[in-house]
């Protein structure tokens, strides 16, 4: 069977990749349906949801228009996601492998420093850091890296301890080839499922996390997020309730559809399921 | 959290004024006959540091504290002083030479006596070196504070000195126990966590994080006060959540600045309340933007005057700040002593002439960074209105965001384009006025200073004269700086704030001075 | 390895971990803008330089930042946490007047979400694909994708508001001077929401864990073994599957248990619960450094402590595990 068709047993995963299609062309189309900056006083102050054809989302507390709001904070909160999991790649991946590979003192070396990062309470850490470097997408997206890296790096150094004892590995050594390669040619290739499915995890608790930033107040104020029109708007929750409950519930979706796909992932590339992955 | 509302933070030096008590939605005060005994329930934000008034002066710190010590003065919502540790006083005809009576069986909480030692140990010794409001005072205006008998203290100025009379607030100039503290390492004593003052209330518990409460001084000076048993002030981080909390019956009283405005005005339609934006007569705090003159094109005037004209002020009143406040005509607030409109610039919100202005100033586009002041939801809401009020005109701004440490560090060091600020006014010009607009007061460190940086030698002249001139003669002085000030624009001015109070309307006698809440509650009660 | 040679070492990386985080926060912390002695001095309303520096001097900020960390590290040695001239008190006297209400939330939080979130998925488990299991799934994926404060807001308004059921804020009734058993359900009342809001999300992150966890362990060898033996599928599930799915729950379960100590920050500020997260918040946004290190401290401390309870407990489960370092 092919990948395809077993991520398309999965019902979940169906969903979930309908709902992340249409929250991608959302952000996509979001300079062509709104090219109005969503920043923008459009309208009179709290306007209901349906009132007003033009704003079919309400407005919000100075009169921006809420639909506006939601299309191009897609873009950014799917953007904060993108990025800072690929930066807490770019951290866990190199030294999950080094550590796994080449083991001993730099295994060991590199576990204690994956460890210090796991010790100290992540939430935490991550309110640290912003306010240190003040709040801004760059060090939004450095803190959220800083906390979600570690668990790539034990799944990394995991796979490759298992993968550097296989023939071809072996192989890859007799006929003399040198370690960054072997690394990069015959190991790395081969945790790539692993990794994608955590990283689909990672870009749903990226955005998590910045909507919880955001919500303390430690939110890029240049850039409309979910998360910032969230906390700009749940003071006033109980008169209008429409401005913080539709970018709460893009948030919800975001993060479930993310999900969702990464268990279909999961399922689909499992090798105990597919045994096709040693390839 | 930045969610916050902090109005702790930004003051100087003290003083008064004469005016109107602002708009009153729904009196609290008066009706019926005053009643003993209760508890009240407050909420403060957010929870102060400490409780020793002598060493700390900030908002929370003052709301609660301020029942537990007392200064000679206490002012009404005229600015005029009224007895308090003073009995009474007499003032020299030169006016350099205050003689106070102190009011007698005054014991401090531990049953200690209290008398003249206490008044010269405290103004003399502990708060010049460690109050940074009352050392400027102390080391630039008074000569001499002396012990005449057991009940009178004298103090000399060095010369006629108009606000000295409103130097004597609570916060300002706190009277504390010198048995407990002389010789003592002030900051590192043990009694600053069980404060001991002479004021109605004494301190009981502080559960951290919870509660501070404040019990009955049942041997209290004035005969028949206080009136309530108890006191719990409360800490509630999140500013939502206050709200609920007032709405669920667990808090009598949110103190003016612990809730968002636009919550006020949806919890002054509730039963049984009452809101009131009395009580800050004294501080009549005054927002505006700073503009570093220092920086490029803010140093030109047609460019500040273009701003001014691009900003919808009165959105920024009725929308954001919920129809709180009113619209200041310059650097006075039309609360604070020798305010003038007369023959002063005016700034209605005129995008057209704005533009004309951007273009005359030779504007080419530069970003310009606003560091936006990290007190709560309403400050962040209008940083990003003035945005695009600025973008409206050409005018690129890109808002900097910060926590409140790094805010002062930022403003103190000029390290900003334009920032939000507020400060108080103390009631007199010369003390709460000048300090943001003369040469010099350009100086680092000071986030109350000049941090603007201008300067204008004839702006300084007259804000130098006007400080020592008879009364009858400032008024033209001060005129005359409104008309300079309004036209060189050396800060944008927005608002002349108000902080709501809301509360039961059977808890009264709630704001019955200038000071509001921040002073002491002997005279509340519930019905 | 036996257990005692074990724990040393254990507890000797625990400790190098620990002074390694030390310095780290140290450094960070320090890089922030502005220090104590700015944010009192803005707090007064007024300043000069000659006060800032005199409470500089004060604090001891005007040393060299090498010898500062000397100081503070030489203290952490000794379990000496500091002082906070902000509030003039000992840092580990502020702590602990917090720690409890921090421990009481989250332990409860705990204890429910992992007794809860382990039925559950078990639950689903044993009716893989049948509505029981897809109700579930959808719940527990619902709450983990909703934001925590958000849930916090909600059930603040929906059973504190509307329905006025629970109290919305604090630890206790504030001046209803109760005590023993009034006073004990008193704070149960007030416990409830946070710990409801704080327990949703680790109640789906654990039913979705064991539900994963026994699936994927019914598939394996020694239970199609025992099933083909025949034994009852009640046994089989209560003995082979529940039990060895319980492994991953629980060492998940420990790696966090240490992380929300520190890490309610939210939970604590919505409900306005007087715990160490709200302190190292607040702390933070004062510069009050000796009180933000020690929070760091103490609940990076616990969660060495709970890692190591958590090898204990797999041990205690899964006698076979070899205690590996």
């Amino acid at each position: 069977m092919t990948f395809l068709a077993r991520f398309s047993r999965n019902r979940g995963a169906l969903i979930g990749l309908v709902i992340l299609v249409v929250i991608v062309a959302a952000a996509v189309a979001a300079p062509l349906l709104y090219p109005v900056s969503p920043w923008r006083m459009v309208s009179r102050p709290f306007l209901a949801p349906l009132v007003n054809d033009r704003y079919p989302f309400g407005t919000d507390a100075l009169g921006r228009d809420v639909a506006s709001g939601l299309m191009h904070g897609a873009r950014v909160s799917l953007l904060i996601g993108l990025v800072s999991t690929a930066v807490a790649l770019a951290i866990g991946v190199p030294l999950g492998a080094v550590a796994g590979y080449v083991g001993g003192l730099a295994d060991e070396a590199a576990m204690r420093f994956t460890e210090l990062f796991q010790t100290i309470p992540s939430f935490a850490l991550a309110i640290v850091i912003v306010a240190i470097l003040q709040p801004s997408i760059s060090s939004i997206v450095l803190a959220i890296a800083l906390v979600t890296w570690p668990p790539v790096a034990r799944l990394v150094r995991g796979e490759v301890l298992s993968l550097r004892r296989r023939d071809y590995v072996d192989a890859a050594v007799t006929l003399g080839q040198r370690t960054p390669r072997i690394i990069m040619a015959e190991i790395l290739p081969n945790t790539v499922a692993p990794i994608i499915v955590m990283a689909s995890l990672m870009v749903a608790s990226a955005i998590l996390l910045e909507s919880s930033l955001s919500f303390l107040g430690l939110g890029d104020p240049n850039l409309m997020t979910w998360g910032y029109m969230v906390g700009a708007g749940r003071t006033r929750l109980i008169d209008a309730w429409w401005i913080s409950f539709f970018p709460g519930l893009a948030i919800v979706l975001a993060v479930l559809a993310l999900n969702l796909v990464g268990e279909g992932l999961s399922d689909a590339l499992n090798p105990r399921l597919a045994g096709d992955r040693s390839r | 959290m930045s969610r916050f509302v902090r109005i702790g933070i930004v003051g100087g030096l003290t003083l008064m004024l004469a005016g109107a008590a602002a708009a009153q939605t729904t009196a609290p005060q008066g009706g019926g006959t005053p009643k003993k005994g209760g508890a009240l329930q407050l909420v403060v934000t957010p929870e102060p540091p400490g409780l020793m008034l002598g060493l700390t002066q900030n908002g929370p710190t003052q709301m609660i504290a301020s029942n537990i010590y007392e200064s000679l003065l206490r002012y009404d919502v005229k600015l005029n002083p009224m007895p308090s540790l003073a009995k009474s006083w007499e003032i020299s005809p030169d006016q350099t030479v205050y003689t106070f009576k102190l009011q007698d069986g005054v014991t401090w909480h531990d049953g200690k006596p209290f008398g003249a030692d206490d008044v010269v140990f405290s103004l003399d010794v502990f708060l010049r070196e460690v109050h940074p409001r009352w050392r400027q005072i102390a080391n630039n205006q008074v000569k001499s504070i002396e012990k005449l008998d057991d009940l009178t203290v004298r103090i000399t100025t060095k010369q006629p000195f108009g606000p000295f009379m409103l130097s004597q607030e609570a916060a300002s100039a706190p009277i504390i126990p010198k048995h407990i503290y002389a010789g003592t390492d002030y900051r590192a004593n043990p009694a600053n966590n069980t404060p001991i003052g002479t004021g109605p209330m004494k301190f009981a518990e502080w559960r951290k994080g919870s509660f501070v409460k404040l019990v009955r001084n049942e041997a209290y000076w004035d005969k028949g006060r206080p009136l309530l048993d108890e006191m719990y002030f409360q800490f509630i981080p999140d500013a939502a959540s206050r709200a609920v909390a007032y709405e669920t019956g667990k808090v009598d009283v949110l103190t003016g600045g612990s809730v968002e405005v636009f919550d006020v005005a949806r919890l002054a339609k509730l039963p049984n309340t009452c809101v009131t934006n009395g009580g800050w007569e004294m501080f009549a705090p005054h927002a505006w933007i700073t503009p570093n003159v220092k920086n490029g094109i803010l140093g030109n005037k047609q460019f500040r005057q273009a701003m001014m004209y691009a900003i919808d002020r009165d959105f920024g009143r009725d929308v954001i700040w919920s129809g709180y406040g009113k619209v200041p005509t310059g650097p006075i607030s039309s609360k604070t002593k020798f305010y003038s409109d007369q023959g002063v610039t005016k700034y209605t919100y005129d995008p057209a002439k704005a533009k004309e202005l951007v273009k005359a100033s030779g504007y080419k586009g530069e970003t310009i960074r606003f560091l936006s002041l990290p007190y709560g939801e309403t400050w962040q809401r209008w940083a990003e209105a003035i945005k695009q009020n600025f973008d409206d005109v050409g005018i690129k701004m890109e808002i900097v965001s910060t926590d409140v440490p790094g805010w002062t560090q930022k403003v103190s060091n000029f390290d900003f384009d334009l920032t939000f600020n507020f400060l108080y006014q103390y009631g007199d010009p010369a003390i709460g006025v000048a300090r943001s607009y003369v040469t010099s007061n350009i100086v680092k460190g000071n986030p109350f200073g000049n941090v603007g940086q201008y300067s204008n030698p004839e702006v300084d002249k007259l804000f130098a004269e006007a400080a020592v001139a008879p009364t009858e003669k400032r008024q033209d002085l001060y005129t005359k700086v409104q008309q300079i000030t309004a036209d060189d624009l050396p800060l944008l001015w927005l608002l002349e704030m108000d902080f709501p109070t809301v509360s039961r309307c059977n808890v009264k006698d709630l704001v019955t001075t200038s000071i509001g809440v921040n002073d002491s509650a002997k005279n509340v009660w519930k019905q | 390895m036996n257990l005692a040679r074990f724990l040393a070492s254990r507890l000797v990386k625990g400790v190098l971990v620990l002074m390694a985080i030390a310095i780290v926060n140290f450094a960070l912390i320090r890089a922030a803008p502005g220090d104590p002695a700015t944010v009192m001095a803005g707090e007064a309303g007024a300043a000069d330089e000659a006060f800032v520096q005199q409470l500089r001097e004060r604090f001891g900020l005007d040393r060299p930042i090498l010898e500062q960390l000397g100081i503070y590290l030489k203290g952490v040695a000794t379990l000496d946490l500091g002082f906070s001239y902000r509030q003039g008190r000992s840092v580990a006297s502020l702590i602990a007047d917090r720690l409890p209400a921090t421990l009481l939330l989250t332990g409860t939080a705990f204890v429910i979400s992992l007794a809860l979130g382990m039925l559950l998925g078990a639950l689903a488990a044993r009716r893989v694909g049948r509505p029981a299991d897809t109700a579930i799934t959808v719940v527990a994926l619902l709450f983990y994708a909703t934001p925590l404060f958000w849930i916090a807001l909600m059930s603040q308004i929906v059973f504190s508001l509307k329905l006025g059921l629970l109290p919305n804020v604090g630890y206790e009734t504030i001046g209803a001077n109760l005590s023993g058993g009034d006073r004990a359900l008193d704070i149960a009342h007030h416990l409830v929401l946070p710990a409801l809001t704080l327990g949703l999300f680790f109640t789906a992150l654990y039913a979705r864990m064991m539900r994963a966890s026994m699936l994927e362990i019914a598939g394996a060898d020694y239970v199609r073994t025992a099933r083909a033996k025949g034994v009852a599928p009640g046994s089989l599930t209560r003995r082979h599957i529940a039990r060895n799915a319980i492994l991953p729950v629980v060492t998940l379960a420990g790696l966090q248990a240490g992380q929300i100590v520190g890490g309610a920050v939210l939970t604590e500020t919505v409900f306005a619960w007087p715990g160490i997260g709200r302190l190292m918040f607040e702390s933070l946004a004062q510069r009050d450094y000796q009180v933000l290190l020690g929070v760091f401290f103490v609940s990076s401390a616990m969660v060495v402590l709970f890692n190591l309870a958590t090898d204990l407990t797999y041990r205690f489960v899964d006698p076979r595990i070899q205690m590996g370092a």
